[in-house]
C-alpha cells in the first residue's frame, strides 16, 4: 500500500494526478430498495457487501464506487430514466442488479449507444440477454430452473398437471418450459393458467385447478406477497390435503417467506439454483460474511448470491480492462468465466452470456424449529435451456 | 349606449391586445426558463424533460378540471391512450416524431370521446367513480392486448426517426428536451387563447353555475365533451411525447397513480389558471426527483403534509401565491384593481 | 352444481370483507359528505397493530383484534377534531378529496418507516386455520369466519341506526342536516361519533380480511379505488345498499377470477360502470341537493 502511495503523492504534489491507478470506478445498481420487494432488494446490497468483506474493496487496484437508485416495481419508463441518469449525471462504468424482466427490457436499448455493460443480478427471463451484447446475466432463467422440476414430477408419475404462473416474461417462460419438457415426457397439461401479478385472492384459482382432476400443480410466481398468497390458499383450501402435489421453482418457498406459511409448507417440492443450506465452504464463507457484516440469516434468497457472483463478474471486467472504459474487452473477459460460486461450480456461457450451474431438487422441512429447504439431488451444469431451444 | 361609455370599442381592443399581450409574455418567459435551463442544467435534461411532459398533462387535466369543475381520477386514461398509439404505431413502422404526436393527439381525442361520453353525463362522485372505473377498464384491457401493448412487460423498441430529418434522439436527451419544449410552448399558448375564447368562457359558466348556464339556452353536455376532447388531444401527445423521448411505454402509463398524481400536481399549483399547473408540475417533479431519491416513502409523507397544508391554507395553490404579490404590489403602486 | 356452490362460498367471503371495510366509508359519506379516502388507511393501520399484537407481542387473537380496532380509533379521533372538522363544509369535494389523500400519504410513509416495507401476517388462532369441510367443498376456516362476522356486523348496525336514540339521530341528520341541527341534535357530536365507528369498522375489516387484502404499506392506496367504487355502486348512507353492492360486486370479481382470471379485474369494472350509468346514486342511494 505503502509503496503505491508515494508516487501518488508525488505526482499530485506536481499536479499530475495519474489516472489509472487513482481513478474510482462507478458502478450503478438498480434495485428494489423499497415497497413490497424490498426484501429480495435489500439482498443485493448484501451480496454486494459480503462479496467486498471477503475479495476486499478493490479490484485490480482500483477502488469501486456504488450508486444504489430505486425502482420498486416493473416501471419500464422509470428504468430507462434512472439508467440514463447514471450513465450521463454519475458517469457510471458498469450497470448492475435489475429485478424485474420489463425493466431489464427498457434498459437493453441504450448499452451500446452508452458504452456499459449491464450485469443482471436477478431478471429471468430468457430472452433479456439476447437483447444487447452487453449484458451478462448471473442468476437464474425459468427455463433453467424449470426443466429439471418436470423432469421430477414425470418420474414421480405426475399424469395430469395444471400450470399456475404470473402474466409477465417469467411466468410465461415457466409456464412454456413446463409444458414442453412435461409434455414431452408423455404427460399432459389440463389448465394452464395465466396470473395477473395484481391477484391478492387465489381462491378461486384454487377452486377452478381442484374442480379439473388433476394430481399435480407447478406454479410460479415472484417470490414476495403472491408467493404467500398462493401457498396458503393452495393449503387452506384443501388440496394439499386431498393429495394434489405443488412442485415449483424455488420462488415459491424463498426462505423468509416459509415463516408466513408456517409447517404445512413441508413436503413442498422446489427446484432452484441456490439454497442458503447448501453445504459447502464457499458458501459457509458467504453467510459467515453476511453476518459479520450485521446482516440476517433468515433473511438471505437467491438475490443475494445473485449480487454476489455478479460483483465477481464486475471484479473481473474491472481488472481486464484496467479500470478503463472498455465494455468489449470487459465482456470477452468474462465468456467462459468458471469459479466456485456459494451455489456451486459455476460458468458464464460464452454464448448466451448467462451463467450455466447446477441446480437441486429441494424439499421444505424442518429442523431446529426453522423451515429451510433442503438439497436432495443435484442436476449438473444446468443451461438456459430458453436459449437453447430456440437455437 | 356606446356613447355613455366613451370609446368602448377602444377599450375592447385594448383590453384584448392587452390579453394576448400578457399570454405572450407568458409564454415568452417559459420558453426563456426552458432555454436557460438547458444551458445550466446539461445533465439534468431528462429530468427537466420528464417536467416539461407532466406540465403537459397537468395543463390537459386543469382544462377539465380548473375551467370545467369536472372531477375526474381517470385522465391517465387518455394519456395512456397517446403514449400507447404513438408506440405501437413507431414499432410498426410510422418513425416520424411530428406524426407519432398527431397520431398521439388523435388517439387521446377518441379515448376522450369515448370515455367522456360515459364520465361527463354525472357529477360529483358517481362521475369520480365512472372515471376511475373507465381507466381501469381500459388499463385490464391494454394488459390484456399484451401482444400488441407488450402488457405487464411493456412496449419497447420504440425508436423514432430524426425530428424534421436532422435531429436525432440521443442518448443525453438534448433533442429531446428541445423538442418537448417547443412543443410545450407553442400548447401553452394556444390553450391560453382557448380559455379565454368564448367558448373557454363557457365551460368556465358551466363550473360555476351549471343551472343558470342551461337557462341562458346553452347546452352543458356537448360543450363539455368538446373540451374533454381538447383535453384528450393534449394528454395524448403528452403520452406520445413521452413514448417519442423515452423510447418504453409501460402500463403505468393507464395507473391510478398516474392521475392521481396530476391532480395533486394541480391543486398545488392551483387549477384554472393554466400557470398553475405549470408551477405544480414542475416543483412536484422536482421535489419527488430530490427527495425520493433519499428515501421514497419520506418523499410521500412529506408530499401528503405538503398537501395537508395547501388544503387548509392556500387552497387556490402555490400560483394563487404569485396573484397575491401582484395585487400587493399593484397596491403598492397605488393602482386599483 | 358444486363449483356454483364454491364460487359462491368464496364471493360471499370477498363481498363481506369489503362490506366491513367499506359500511362505515358509506355511513359518513352519507352523513357528513365527506369522500374520505384515507378510510383505506384506517383499514391497514387497525391490520398493521393487529399483526403487531399478534406476531410482535405474542398476544391471543381475540385481545389483539379488540385492542387494535380501539387503538385505530384513538389515532383517528385527534385527525377528526383537527383536520376533518375544517373540511365538512368546504364546497368543493376535489379538496376533501386532496386533504385526505394527504393524510393516507402521511400514514403510508409513517408505516413503512414504522414497520417496514415487507407484507405483514396476521397469524390466525388454529381455530381459524387451514380447511374446514363442509360438506360439498372444503372451506378455508378463516372464510367462514369473514362471513359470519360480516352478517354479524350488519346485524349489530341495523339494529343500532334502526331501533336506537342514536340510528334515529343519525337518519335525521342524513336526511336533513340543518334541520336537524335546528331541532336540538348535536350535529357535532353526531359527526365525531359516527366517525370513530367509521374508522373502528375499517380497522376491524382490515384486520379480519388481511388474508384476502395482504398488509403491506401501499394497502392504503391500492383498495381505495375498489372501496370507493363499491361505496358509489351502493349508495352512501345505506346500509342494505352497501351490503347488496359488496356481494354483488363480489361475485362478479369472483366470477371473473374463476372464469378468465388473465383478465383480472375487466368484468368488475365493466359492471362498475354499467351499474353507476344506470343508477347513479347506487343501488339504494337518495339523491343529494
Amino acid at each position: 500500500m505503502r509503496l503505491r502511495t508515494i508516487p501518488i503523492i508525488v505526482a499530485a504534489a506536481l499536479g499530475i494526478i495519474v489516472p489509472a491507478a487513482a481513478e474510482t470506478v462507478k458502478v450503478g445498481v438498480i434495485g428494489t430498495f423499497s415497497g413490497p420487494f424490498a426484501l429480495p432488494g435489500k439482498n443485493f446490497k448484501v451480496g454486494i457487501d459480503a462479496y467486498q468483506a471477503i475479495n476486499g474493496k478493490t479490484a485490480g487496484g482500483h477502488a469501486i464506487e456504488f450508486i444504489y437508485k430505486d425502482l420498486d416495481a416493473p416501471n419500464p419508463a422509470k428504468a430507462k430514466a434512472l439508467a440514463q441518469e447514471l450513465v450521463v449525471k454519475d458517469r457510471v462504468q458498469y450497470l448492475a442488479g435489475v429485478y424485474f424482466t420489463p425493466n431489464a427490457f427498457a434498459i437493453a436499448p441504450l448499452l451500446e449507444e452508452a458504452q456499459v455493460p449491464l450485469v443482471i443480478f436477478n431478471a429471468a427471463t430468457s430472452s433479456i440477454t439476447q437483447k444487447s451484447p452487453y449484458i451478462v446475466r448471473t442468476s437464474f432463467t425459468l427455463w433453467q430452473n424449470t426443466v429439471p422440476i418436470a423432469r421430477v414430477a414425470l418420474k414421480q408419475g405426475a399424469k395430469k398437471v395444471a400450470i399456475a404462473v404470473s402474466d409477465y416474461g417469467p411466468g410465461i417462460d415457466a409456464e412454456a418450459a413446463f409444458k414442453k419438457t412435461f409434455e414431452a415426457g408423455g404427460g399432459s397439461i389440463v389448465e394452464a393458467l395465466r396470473l395477473p401479478l395484481s391477484t391478492a385472492d387465489f381462491g378461486p384459482i384454487m377452486q377452478r385447478i381442484k374442480n379439473s382432476g388433476v394430481d399435480t400443480i407447478f406454479a410460479f410466481l415472484p417470490a414476495g406477497p403472491p408467493t404467500v398468497g398462493f401457498v396458503k390458499a393452495y393449503i387452506d383450501n384443501g388440496l394439499k390435503a386431498a393429495g394434489i402435489k405443488l412442485v415449483s421453482t424455488g420462488d415459491l418457498v424463498s426462505e423468509p417467506d416459509l415463516p408466513s406459511m408456517g409447517d404445512a409448507a413441508i413436503g413442498i417440492l422446489s427446484t432452484f439454483h441456490y439454497a442458503p443450506s447448501h453445504a459447502s465452504p464457499e458458501n459457509q464463507r458467504f453467510l459467515a460474511a453476511i453476518e459479520k457484516g450485521g446482516g440476517s440469516l433468515s433473511e438471505v434468497m437467491m438475490t443475494s448470491v445473485g449480487a454476489f457472483d455478479g460483483m465477481h463478474v464486475i471484479y473481473k471486467m474491472i481488472e481486464a480492462t484496467n479500470g478503463q472504459r472498455d465494455p468489449k474487452k470487459a465482456i470477452e473477459a468474462v465468456k467462459g468465466l468458471r469459479w466456485n460460486s456459494p451455489r456451486g461450480p459455476v460458468v458464464i456461457d460464452p454464448e448466451t452470456r448467462h451463467i450455466r450451474q447446477n441446480v437441486y431438487l429441494r424439499i421444505v422441512e424442518k429442523q431446529d424449529g426453522r423451515l429451510f429447504n433442503k438439497e436432495i439431488e443435484t442436476f449438473p451444469d444446468q443451461p438456459d435451456y430458453g436459449l437453447t431451444a430456440q437455437n | 349606449m356606446t356613447a355613455a361609455i366613451p370609446n368602448l370599442t377602444a377599450w375592447r381592443k385594448q383590453a384584448a391586445s392587452a390579453r394576448i399581450g400578457r399570454d405572450v409574455v407568458g409564454v415568452t418567459i417559459v420558453a426563456l426558463a426552458g432555454g436557460a435551463a438547458y444551458f445550466t442544467f446539461p445533465d439534468d435534461l431528462a429530468l427537466l424533460r420528464s417536467v416539461m411532459i407532466a406540465a403537459l398533462f397537468v395543463l390537459s387535466l386543469d382544462l377539465v378540471v380548473g375551467y370545467c369543475g369536472v372531477a375526474t381520477l381517470g385522465h391517465a386514461a387518455l394519456y395512456g391512450a397517446g403514449a400507447y398509439a404513438a408506440g405501437i404505431a413507431c414499432v410498426r413502422g410510422i418513425v416520424d416524431p411530428l406524426m407519432l404526436l398527431g397520431i398521439g393527439a388523435i388517439a387521446g381525442g377518441l379515448a376522450a370521446l369515448i370515455t367522456g361520453s360515459i364520465i361527463l353525463r354525472a357529477t360529483g362522485l358517481p362521475q369520480l367513480v365512472l372515471s376511475i372505473a373507465t381507466l381501469e377498464l381500459g388499463r385490464e384491457a391494454a394488459n390484456k392486448a399484451s401482444r400488441i401493448t407488450g402488457g405487464s412487460d411493456g412496449l419497447t423498441g420504440i425508436e423514432p426517426g430524426a425530428l424534421l430529418g436532422l435531429f436525432t434522439f440521443d442518448l443525453w436527451g438534448r433533442t429531446a428536451y428541445l423538442f418537448s419544449l417547443i412543443v410545450l410552448v407553442v400548447l401553452l399558448f394556444l390553450l391560453l387563447r382557448l380559455v379565454r375564447s368564448p367558448f373557454g368562457l363557457l365551460c368556465r359558466g358551466i363550473k360555476e353555475d351549471r343551472i343558470r348556464i342551461r337557462s341562458m339556452g346553452a347546452s352543458v353536455f356537448p360543450q363539455l365533451l368538446k373540451m374533454y376532447v381538447v383535453s384528450g388531444m393534449v394528454a395524448g401527445i403528452a403520452g406520445a411525447l413521452a413514448a417519442v423521448t423515452t423510447g418504453v411505454v409501460g402500463l403505468d402509463s393507464l395507473g391510478f397513480e398516474k392521475s392521481a398524481m396530476a391532480i395533486v400536481m394541480l391543486v398545488l399549483g392551483g387549477a384554472g389558471s393554466l400557470y398553475g399547473a405549470l408551477t405544480g408540475a414542475a416543483v412536484f417533479v422536482v421535489f419527488e426527483h430530490v427527495v425520493s431519491s433519499i428515501n421514497p416513502f419520506h418523499w410521500l409523507s412529506m408530499v401528503g403534509a405538503l398537501l395537508i397544508v395547501v388544503v387548509l391554507f392556500l387552497p387556490r395553490g402555490l400560483w394563487s401565491l404569485a396573484g397575491q404579490i401582484e395585487r400587493r404590489l399593484l397596491r403598492l403602486r397605488g393602482v386599483g384593481e | 352444481m358444486t363449483t356454483a356452490f364454491s364460487i359462491l362460498i368464496d364471493a360471499l367471503a370477498y363481498g363481506m370483507v369489503l362490506f366491513i371495510i367499506t359500511i362505515g366509508l358509506s355511513v359518513m359519506m352519507g352523513l357528513m359528505r365527506v369522500t374520505n379516502l384515507a378510510h383505506g388507511a384506517f383499514a391497514m393501520i387497525g391490520g398493521y397493530l393487529a399483526a403487531y399484537f399478534t406476531g410482535g407481542l405474542g398476544w391471543n387473537f381475540a385481545a389483539a383484534l379488540a385492542v387494535a380496532v380501539a387503538a385505530t380509533v384513538a389515532i383517528a379521533m385527534p385527525l377528526e377534531r383537527l383536520l376533518y372538522r375544517r373540511i365538512y363544509t368546504l364546497p368543493d369535494p376535489l379538496m376533501q378529496l386532496l386533504m385526505t389523500i394527504g393524510i393516507t400519504f402521511v400514514i403510508i410513509g409513517l408505516t413503512n418507516y414504522l414497520f417496514g416495507p415487507t407484507l405483514k401476517t396476521i397469524p390466525l388462532p388454529d381455530l381459524l386455520r387451514g380447511p374446514v369441510d363442509i360438506g360439498p367443498r372444503t372451506v378455508p376456516a378463516h372464510r367462514l369466519f369473514v362471513i359470519t362476522s360480516g352478517f354479524a356486523v350488519f346485524a349489530a348496525l341495523w339494529l343500532l341506526i334502526e331501533r336506537t336514540g342514536f340510528g334515529t339521530r343519525l337518519r335525521a341528520a342524513v336526511d336533513n342536516g340543518p334541520m336537524a341541527n335546528a331541532l336540538g341534535v348535536r350535529t357535532d357530536r353526531l359527526y365525531a361519533a359516527t366517525f370513530a365507528l367509521s374508522v373502528g369498522l375499517a380497522a376491524f375489516g382490515g384486520i379480519v380480511g388481511a388474508e384476502l387484502l395482504p398488509l403491506e404499506p401501499y394497502y392504503a392506496l391500492r383498495y381505495m379505488v375498489v372501496f370507493l367504487v363499491v361505496v358509489s355502486v351502493g349508495g352512501a348512507g345505506s346500509i342494505g345498499g352497501a351490503l347488496a353492492a359488496s356481494l354483488a360486486l363480489g361475485l362478479i370479481d369472483t366470477i371473473g377470477r374463476y372464469f378468465v382470471p388473465d383478465f383480472g379485474a375487466f368484468f368488475f369494472y365493466l359492471a362498475v360502470i354499467v351499474i353507476v350509468v344506470l343508477l347513479p346514486h347506487g343501488i339504494f342511494g337518495r339523491a343529494h341537493t
